[in-house]
């Protein structure tokens, strides 16, 4: 037997998967040391989720072989990496809402007694091992009533019942709040302490060193190569990553604000949910070549204010002006048809039809106009041609271009699409709402220039984030909403990360609104 | 094997392929059904329960008569054509109806409903409208319209519940669906069109013959010569093949389709999603309502009006019409010919041998059971084709991205093996 069997706990040795259009993995390499915490790092589409659904027996490969503890083994389902004491909370996870915590944990290893359920034995090992990992969990609260934090904890508890040695987290911190995030990375630092081999899937870099020991990089497919995080930098990670220099900070002159193009006035919109009002006559203005930025807490009336903008809500009162016309009674198309494009917040749900084509979504916002239709009669050809344009323009990448249905395509691409369409209709007012979200380094990178550079072209563009980072960089203006209310109005050159996020948290206000 | 791979290499093929094995299982159950039924009952035995088998099997090529030897006699026949087409009619408008409801994301059940209210308006103007006074063909030609603006206000009545108070379609078709039952009851009750002429004949509303109101034949009497068959067949075709343009090549299709797919993203796009979906039912009310007003202005059927306890069958057979056919408006023809073909078949069956002629709703039962589980078999064809040939569809991708003017495939989950048809209906509603 060879000398690596001692050091690696896992090898995946030359995995190649193809599906059809695709190679998803390209000859990769992985190998995982005992009792460290490896990072797999990629952008999305670059095979990181394909490569682990190969090791947890989702999918088999068609080629290469897979080696635990050096010896050669064939893992066809997930029973087989059970079996193999392989583990893996999903980015999703996989829990009974209506079941208690204990029960999510056994289920699938219940322990019986003359054919009825025990669960004495499974609580006091349970109750060990969130002590020695001090995992914290009620074992007797139903799944749906914990938070978010607490069911990735569960899902942990889950893998170390079993016994688990390899454990794999696809995009763990994903769902959790800050805070969350940091318990998350003392659990897996103390995991690995206690000789667990931890295989960490992400595109954030800033997690990658903090927690990790050595990271692999998958391109397109292709095998990058394997550093160890004490000897890298974030440039560098990132450079591997992308296949070139990625700008982590967004480069942009100083903006040049011409005419006012939306003007919102005193605009109040109700709460469907609580009968409050959700944004209470909130007055500011838009300008032809500046970022305004619209910074908050999830939840402090953003979407209610967007969903007012675009026509989605009616606003309870005030006035909506864009380029100097009233749209606060015009309907969705109207709206658009008047010069506003809007990038919606979930573009699964709202930017695309996902089960549509790629040309056919790239056409959404215009398929009526008389480019695309004769009579009623959709002009194929011209569609075709336009969806090839700006799947060049944009460079939107997609099994099988314009036909390619929207579901299967990479988030940053499905991103890349909405942008390239809203962008496309070329209108002054551009409303983009968290439109990083969810997307790796790479494409964030693309939408932000795509922003900067419709902004330097004389748009108006009013964006709402939640990222702090985000506000920092992009924008030229920040209004900060707070319960509603816009509570100040700062400029991101004078102003701190500290100082925003008191605005945020509303301990600190400006007297922006002339009381009337 | 490569012809085979080629058909099921893209999708409508994969459709095509499992709406066949659907039908081949639903057969060979439906014969196995009819032999086992056969063997114990007393009456039919062994030697029946074989006839059964082939008149399943041998289908509309069975004559309606033995040979002097008592062996089942096989032949062309004229009359079993042009009936299967003159049944199918309905079932073409029905299936229709259902199908396009389908693609707006709506499940139309209320079709029966909609076809008798369509019975009810083309009948009432066919039979009230004097032909002393007007043109026959005027007078077939209001009717048609009636029936089908009828089944437009009847199926317009869901769509209105469901785009301004959200009530589940499936719930408003089915009372509609009794309201019209009802409705067309108490309407014939009192007026003054029932046919107490024919003997001892109660409930029953005059053929429109009666008054010389009669869909043209269009020659096809020539074609299958002592059936049933008229023009409407070739109208039902028709409405196929617009229906299929709608869908597929107009703007309004397109935003049908959107709100059918992700109702959010379309009202995002400024698609009138609420018009769409009420213009959806009233379309679907009009295709029902138009079977049955085609069914019975044929002049040569008779209506019976005491529906309030039965809804008609053509209109509820849509559905596995529809589902068969994937809904697609031009496999709906297809589908709707095989259905009727089976009901002849169950006639075929009674006349010939001992047995019950519902025998044959057995085998459309395993067949509307197969249809649903079509979505299942086709998603087995997609992995087992894609099993067989990675390496022929990762060449011809190769060679499709090698194209000038192609950007290189993005290393995404282009196409993941593991299939999402089941839940493309409902994930995003």
């Amino acid at each position: 037997m060879k000398r690596a069997s001692d050091d690696y706990v896992i090898e995946m040795l030359h995995i190649t998967k193809v599906f059809p259009g695709i190679k998803a993995n390209d000859d990769i390499t992985l190998q995982l040391r005992r009792g460290e915490i490896h990072a797999l790092l990629g952008e999305n589409g670059a095979g990181k989720s394909t490569l682990m659904s190969v090791l947890f027996g989702l999918y088999q490969p068609d080629g290469g072989e897979i080696r635990k503890d050096g010896r050669k083994v064939e893992i066809n389902s997930p029973n087989d990496a059970t079996a193999l004491h392989i583990g893996m909370v999903h980015q999703h996870f996989k829990l009974i809402d209506v079941f208690t915590v204990l029960e999510n944990i056994v289920l699938g290893a219940e322990d019986t007694k003359n054919g009825f359920l025990t669960t004495k034995a499974a609580r006091k090992k349970v109750q060990e091992l969130s002590e020695r990992y001090g995992l914290l969990v009620d074992l007797d609260a139903k799944v749906e009533n914990i938070t978010v934090g607490m069911q990735q904890r569960v899902e942990i508890l889950k893998m170390l019942y079993r016994d688990n040695e390899v454990l794999i987290f696809d995009e763990p911190t994903a769902v959790l709040t800050p805070q969350e995030i940091d318990e998350l990375m003392k659990i897996m630092k103390g995991l690995a302490a206690e000789g667990k081999s931890i295989l960490f899937i992400t595109h954030k870099l800033n997690e990658i060193m903090a927690v990790s020991d050595r990271v692999s990089v998958l391109r397109k497919g292709r095998y990058i190569g394997t550093v160890d995080t004490a000897n890298t930098t974030q440039q560098e990670l990132s450079r591997m990553m992308v296949g070139r220099d990625v700008q982590l900070v967004v480069e942009k002159k100083p903006s040049v604000p011409g005419e006012i193009i939306m003007d919102v006035q005193e605009l109040s919109v109700m709460s469907k949910l609580y009968h409050r009002e959700a944004v209470n006559r909130v007055s500011f203005n838009v300008r032809q070549g500046e970022i305004v930025c619209i910074a908050g807490i999830d939840g402090n009336g953003q979407s209610e204010l967007v969903y007012a903008l675009t026509g989605l809500e009616k606003p309870s009162s005030g006035r909506i002006l864009l380029q100097g016309q009233d749209i606060t009674h015009l309907s969705i198309r109207e709206r658009a048809k008047a010069g506003m494009s809007h990038i919606p917040e979930d573009r699964h749900k709202h930017g695309l039809v996902l089960d549509y084509t790629l040309e056919q979504n790239l056409v959404l916002q215009c398929y009526q106009d008389p480019q695309f239709q004769r009579m009623g009669l959709i002009r194929f050809d011209e569609v075709r041609a336009y969806a090839d344009k700006l799947i060049e323009d944009f460079d939107i990448r997609s099994g099988q271009g314009p036909v390619t249905i929207a579901r299967s395509m990479s988030g940053g691409n499905q991103q890349k699409a909405i942008i390239a369409r809203e962008v496309d209709r070329d209108m002054p007012l551009i409303v983009a709402v968290q439109p990083t979200r969810g997307l790796d380094v790479g494409a964030i990178e693309n939408v932000h220039a795509q922003l900067v550079k419709e902004r330097d072209a004389g748009k108006a563009v009013l964006l709402v984030s939640l990222e702090l980072e985000e506000v920092m960089n992009l924008s030229d203006r920040i209004l900060v909403m707070y319960e509603g209310e816009i509570v100040g109005e700062l400029d991101p050159k004078a102003t701190t990360v500290e100082e925003l996020g008191l605005y945020m948290a509303g301990a600190k206000r400006q007297n922006v609104r002339a009381e009337a | 094997m490569k012809k085979r791979f080629g058909l099921l290499s893209t999708d409508g093929g994969r459709t095509i392929v499992a709406s066949l094995i659907s039908i081949v299982i639903g057969m060979v159950i439906g014969a196995l059904v009819v032999l086992i039924v056969g063997i114990c009952t007393p009456t039919i035995g062994l030697k029946g329960a074989l006839d059964g088998v082939r008149i399943i099997l041998g289908g509309l090529f069975v004559l309606g008569e033995r040979t002097e030897a008592g062996a089942l006699a096989f032949g062309f026949n004229s009359v079993s054509m042009g009936n299967m087409l003159f049944r199918a009619m309905p079932l073409v408008m029905t299936g229709l109806s259902v199908a396009i409801a389908y693609r707006t994301g709506l499940f139309n059940i209320g079709a029966a409903g909609q076809y008798l209210m369509g019975t009810l308006a083309s009948l009432f103007v066919a039979l009230s409208i004097p032909s002393a006074t007007v043109p026959a063909w005027i007078i077939w030609t209001l009717a048609l319209l009636a029936g089908m603006l009828a089944g437009a206000l009847w199926g317009a009545i869901p769509g209105l519940l469901k785009a301004l108070l959200n009530i589940n379609e499936v719930i408003a078709c089915i009372m509609t669906n009794w309201l019209a039952a009802n409705l067309v009851t108490w309407a014939f009750e009192v007026s003054n069109l029932k046919n107490v002429a024919e003997g001892t004949k109660t409930a029953y509303i005059y053929k429109t013959t009666f008054n010389n109101v009669a869909t043209s034949k269009l020659g096809l009497d020539q074609l299958f010569p002592g059936s049933q068959v008229n023009g409407g067949i070739l109208i039902a075709a028709l409405f196929a093949v617009i229906v299929y343009i709608i869908i597929t090549k107009t703007t309004f299709g397109y935003e049908l389709k959107a709100c059918g797919f992700n109702r959010y993203a379309a009202r995002y796009a400024g698609i009138h999603d609420k018009r769409n979906i009420v213009l959806s039912m009233a379309i679907a009310g009009s295709l029902a309502s138009l079977g049955g007003a085609l069914y019975y202005l044929s002049g040569n059927t008779e209506f019976y009006w005491n529906t309030y306890q039965t809804l008609p069958g053509e209109g509820f057979n849509g559905i596995p019409v529809a589902l068969l056919a994937a809904n697609n408006p031009i496999a709906v023809i297809f589908t709707a010919m095989f259905m009727s073909m089976l009901s002849i078949c169950g006639t075929r069956l009674s006349q010939l041998t001992a047995f019950n002629e519902y025998i044959t709703n057995v085998i459309i039962a395993v067949i509307v059971y197969m249809s649903a589980f079509s979505l299942i078999i086709k998603m087995f064809l997609g992995r087992h084709a894609r099993k067989d040939e990675p390496l022929v569809q990762a060449a011809v991708a190769l060679t499709e991205s090698l194209k000038p003017g192609k950007a290189p495939p993005d290393a995404a989950k282009a196409s993941d093996p593991k299939p999402i048809s089941l839940d493309k209906g409902g994930a995003d509603q």
